[in-house]
């Protein structure tokens, strides 16, 4: 595919702009805190990021700053400092890039971080976020806590699901009592309900965006998407970026309602899985060129975390720790196998998608196990055209640019084929 | 006898349930003479190479006196590819051992919820009865084979044993019958207290780490460039014997607290603390040279590594960090590094 080609076709919503400003407020906020000694945090995503807002503790996250940095084609530098550390060239490009970025003393601007007061993990999505923040505690010589989170199995039933999460539960009352601990501030019952309204708020408006992708044209693309994404990593809990959420559903539902796309002519639409190549987001102007939307990623959905139809608003606000252990364990994005499935099967169909990318992140080992089962069943009992690419999210090493077009045009021909039919 | 499969990244899983319901456990290896080819359609080459190997096997035909499997929370590996096998492996009783990242009070109570489940889908699945009296009675047999391997593991640094057939014999006990383990682990004591030393004056005496390095001729082939594995902290070995299980008290939580508290491995929190272990090894066998071992793509040991090197030196240790892919042939192509590493240990 010609240089050429790859221009920009995709229409940004004017509101994703403001996300630019909110962002801009998270690093604000970050700096603020260090200047007035007011405890931080590091956070990896699928942690309870909550609790950090709701005990006057400011949120950072590394992956976010990771993405930065790659969009920026700042990560393979940071990459191979961490690499010169001892650190594998196999290891996720995530927490390599946040090494480089801390051993270089990078900026905020260009994904660098700040030494926090401590560090929150979790195993919920891959045991890597324990030892990247095992590595960096130890680096800053912080305390650093850690939630194990029983891993839900295609045969996992009720009974185990139950005591599974009073062990989580337990646990995350330890963390209140380590919070407490480290920075002398309190629980309060009201700040938490404020925080969890905001984060219930937040993720809401963003199941209603997300619903507006089911509409034909889709109104909506991954320009929107994978950005908008952050504020659900980073600021749930806040007011600010529920604000802009609304903008930009009410700006999409303009557009359904007046039948514009984001695509000037859309003629295939897509789920992605997987996390997106931050530093050669080109690759998704590219699917555009050939009349091509992603409407549903399960990475930028599963991070508005309230879907499980158990976990109600009042639940969560009248029992907050019952509703959040309840989530850790029905995380969308650590769906078991059978489940993974299902979910992906019934996408299919409420989102109208025609076909189905799958990214095996070669960063991304956890994500990357199970593609291939998921991938035939998807093809054999669902008849739902699959492709799986192979790349890494933030090391563009392992990104063959030649390879992922060639394959794309070859997908596109099954994709129009299958339309045919 | 029926076997109880066991798909474990370490030692984790209690084969005293497994015993008391009469079964003999039996753990996977790998083998690096198996050709990879039907696992490449379920698991991205780029994975751990151990547990594809294990699943390749598994896929070509399980050992038909297998009834059953239990796999243990160890790493990603274990806990993503469990799913996998249930999809692949034509057997009604799977069960996925949570067994807890941390060490601590919670962590505890739950690991005891979760053996007591798994003894719960036992007796319901095989209708049998798994007592507290059968489980003191296996914990005392395991009991017995921890205290028969950790007196053989000594004729290692007595120079009376070579490491690659402790090892060996570390694997014997883990797949086969218990009874006849502790026989043949008694007559070989027997054996051992007979034996003269043999002579060790170029023998490079090293600590083995890593991943959990299950191929016998690797270690042999150590052997043929001069180390000998004096002691290691891996699950086939130290790791599978070091401490004991209570015997007094009640059968469940004691093996809930041996596995809790036993040296600790790169899959569990906070893995640094594994520097504790081999630092006391260390010390106390005195060890001229450490190797770390890790299979091919194993992220926990990845990412122990570089602060593992950092305190070796400030230990003043030689150190010698490798990577392995399942293939013997390979193991040759690392002879330049190891008998540079064979030198800096003679200096
Ligand atoms: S990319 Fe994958 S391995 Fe890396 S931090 Fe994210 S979930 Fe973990
Ligand atoms: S070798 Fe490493 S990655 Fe593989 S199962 Fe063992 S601990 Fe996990």
């Amino acid at each position: 595919m010609s240089e050429k080609k790859t221009k920009k076709t995709g229409k940004m919503l004017n509101a994703t702009y403001g996300l630019k400003n909110i962002m801009g407020r998270h690093f604000l906020a970050i700096e603020q805190a260090f200047r007035e000694g007011k405890p931080t945090a590091w956070a990896t995503s699928g942690s309870p990021v909550e609790y950090l807002y709701v005990m006057g503790v400011q949120p950072m996250l590394p992956e976010n700053s990771a993405t930065v940095a790659a969009a920026q084609k700042y990560s393979k530098n940071f990459i191979e400092i961490a690499e010169d550390e001892g650190y594998s060239y196999d290891l996720c490009s995530y927490f390599k890039t946040n090494v480089g970025a801390v051993v270089s003393k990078a900026e905020m601007s260009k994904g660098g971080t700040r030494k926090p007061t401590f560090m929150l993990s979790t195993d919920v999505i891959c045991d890597t976020h324990v030892n990247w923040f095992q590595v960096q505690a130890e680096r800053f010589n912080v305390p650093h806590f850690t939630l194990d989170i029983p891993h839900v199995v295609s045969n996992t039933n009720k009974r185990q699901y139950d005591y599974f999460k009073k062990y989580v539960q337990e646990q995350l009352h330890g963390l209140v009592d380590f919070i407490q601990e480290v920075t002398g501030n309190e629980y309060k019952e009201e700040k938490a309900k404020e925080v969890i309204n905001n984060s219930w708020d937040l993720s809401m408006v963003w199941q209603d965006i997300y619903n507006l992708r089911k509409e034909i044209p889709c109104p909506i693309s991954t320009r929107d998407t994978f950005g908008g994404l952050f504020p659900l990593f980073c600021m749930p809990g806040l007011k600010e970026p529920i604000k802009l959420y609304k903008r930009m559903y009410k700006e999409a539902k303009q557009r359904v309602d007046n039948g514009i796309g984001a695509l000037k002519q859309e003629k295939y639409r897509l789920m992605f899985e997987g996390i997106p190549f931050w530093h050669s987001l080109k690759f998704f102007s590219v699917l555009e060129q050939w009349g091509a939307i992603i409407v549903y990623e399960p990475y930028t959905y599963a991070f508005s975390k309230y879907m499980n139809p158990n976990v109600t608003k009042e639940y969560l606000l009248s029992n907050p720790i019952d509703a959040m252990s309840e989530l850790l364990l029905s995380f969308w994005y650590v769906y078991d196998l059978k489940t993974r499935i299902k979910k992906f099967a019934e996408t299919v169909e409420q989102w109208n998608i025609d076909g189905v990318i799958l990214h095996e992140n070669l960063s991304c080992r956890p994500n990357s196990c199970g593609l291939y089962d998921l991938k035939r069943h998807l093809m054999d009992d669902f008849n739902i055209p699959c492709l799986i690419i192979s790349g890494d999210m933030n090391d563009p090493r392992k990104f063959n640019d030649l390879q992922v077009t060639n394959q794309i045009e070859s997908f596109m021909e099954i994709l129009e084929k299958s339309k045919k039919r | 006898m029926k076997k109880i499969g066991i798909f474990d990244s370490c030692v984790d899983t209690p084969e005293e349930i497994i015993l008391a319901a009469d079964f003999v456990p039996y753990r996977f290896f790998s083998d690096p003479t198996v050709e990879i080819d039907k696992v490449n359609e379920h698991i991205p080459p780029t994975h751990c190479m151990w547990t594809r190997n294990l699943l390749e096997q598994a896929i070509n035909g399980l050992d038909k006196d297998i009834i059953g499997i239990i796999a243990s929370h160890g790493c990603d590996r274990t806990n993503r590819e469990f799913d996998i096998w249930i999809e692949c492996i034509n057997l009604d009783f799977m069960f996925f051992l949570n067994t807890p990242l941390k060490n601590d009070e919670t962590a505890l109570k739950f690991f005891i919820n979760d053996m007591k489940e798994l003894i719960f889908q036992m007796e319901e699945y095989f209708n049998l009865k798994i007592t507290p009296a059968n489980i003191k009675e296996a914990i005392r047999k395991m009991n017995q084979i921890r205290s028969f391997l950790k007196e053989i593991s000594e004729y290692r640094s007595k120079m009376i044993l070579k490491g690659s057939e402790f090892h060996a014999l570390v694997k014997y006990a883990q797949t086969q019958d218990k009874d006849e383990v502790l026989e043949k682990l008694s007559s070989k004591l027997e054996e051992l207290k007979n034996k003269k030393p043999f002579s060790n004056d170029d023998l490079k005496k090293i600590l083995l780490t890593g991943s959990d390095i299950d191929d016998t001729e690797l270690i042999k082939y150590l052997e043929s460039l001069g180390f000998h594995v004096i002691i290691d902290d891996l699950g086939v070995g130290t790791r599978y014997f070091w401490n004991r299980v209570d015997e007094n008290d009640e059968p469940i939580r004691a093996l809930a607290k041996y596995h809790l508290n036993k040296p600790i491995y790169s899959t569990k929190f906070p893995s640094y603390k594994r520097f504790e272990v081999l630092k006391n090894l260390i010390e106390n066998y005195n060890v001229e040279g450490v190797i770390n071992i890790a299979q091919k793509f194993c992220e926990p040991v990845l990412y122990d590594h570089p602060y593992l090197s950092k305190k070796m030196k400030e230990l003043g240790i030689p150190y010698l960090f490798i990577e392995v892919t399942y293939n013997r042939e390979s193991y040759k192509q690392l002879s330049t590094r190891f008998s540079a590493f064979a030198e800096i240990i003679s200096r």
